[in-house]
């Protein structure tokens, strides 16, 4: 299961019902998949369109955040290019932290399970990284203090 | 260039360098940039819709790279123009 976040347009056009029934119908698709919705967001409503789409100015956004396996969007993609209410879609995978991507030992890491999985290797090495580094940290600050006063 | 430091002394000719724009990200401290903020967004683009070079906007490669990726996020749902004429 993934996180997703998806916005879509609404043609405004459409009346309010069958705008709510299309909400709904997405939102059906989403649960009857396999996914899980967290929050449909409507508050954004009728906004003007950066540029025309279908000489149209205007559209509804609907934002909403859902749990789904990694299938889903795909399948929910196809359904809303098929609606011809629907001017525009986007679905994208929400990534809390990318500290699990590319763990970094000078940074603290954000988020406390990938830090777990780090801590057992780390400890080992750690005592003879810290005396390499020790001696280089100390020189690395004189050396940029005497940089800038040459700059100036 | 939009800041400058107050004690700027006279150099010897044609050396007067720009002070060194940062990243407003890494100011703000913000993890990720949001395609919906588009208030945040509009910043980092000219009147005609493009997105501003590093060497403009002073932002770090890594922001950089989320900046565009999130303009070009916001341009695709309309939330931003791809052009302005």
């Amino acid at each position: 299961m993934n996180r997703y976040e998806m916005i879509y347009i609404i043609d405004t056009d459409l009346e309010e019902a069958a705008r709510k029934e299309l909400i709904e119908k997405v939102s059906a698709l989403i649960e009857n998949n396999g996914g899980e919705i967290e929050k449909v967001d409507e508050t954004w409503g009728k906004r003007r369109l950066a540029y025309a789409i279908d000489y149209k100015t205007e559209g509804w956004y609907v934002l909403v955040t859902f749990k789904a396996p990694a299938e889903l969007p795909r399948e929910l993609e196809r359904n809303l290019q098929i609606n011809e209410s629907v001017l525009r879609y986007l679905v994208v995978k929400l990534v809390e932290k990318r500290s699990a991507v590319k763990p970094r030992a000078n940074k603290p890491a954000p988020m406390e399970a990938p830090a777990d999985v780090e801590a057992a290797p780390a400890v080992e090495e750690a005592p003879a990284a810290e005396e390499a580094e020790a001696p280089a940290a100390e020189e690395a600050p004189a050396a940029e203090e005497a940089a800038p006063a040459d700059a100036e | 260039m939009s800041e400058d430091r107050g004690e700027r002394r006279p150099r010897p000719r044609g050396g007067r360098r720009p002070r060194r724009k940062v990243c407003t990200f890494c100011v703000d401290k913000i993890e990720f940039i949001d395609y919906k903020d588009i208030n945040r967004l509009r910043r980092f683009t000219n009147e005609r819709g493009k997105i501003l070079p590093r060497r403009m906007s002073g932002n770090c490669a890594k922001h950089q790279r989320q900046l565009s990726e999130a303009i070009k996020r916001a341009r695709a749902i309309a939330l931003m123009p791809y052009t302005v004429d």
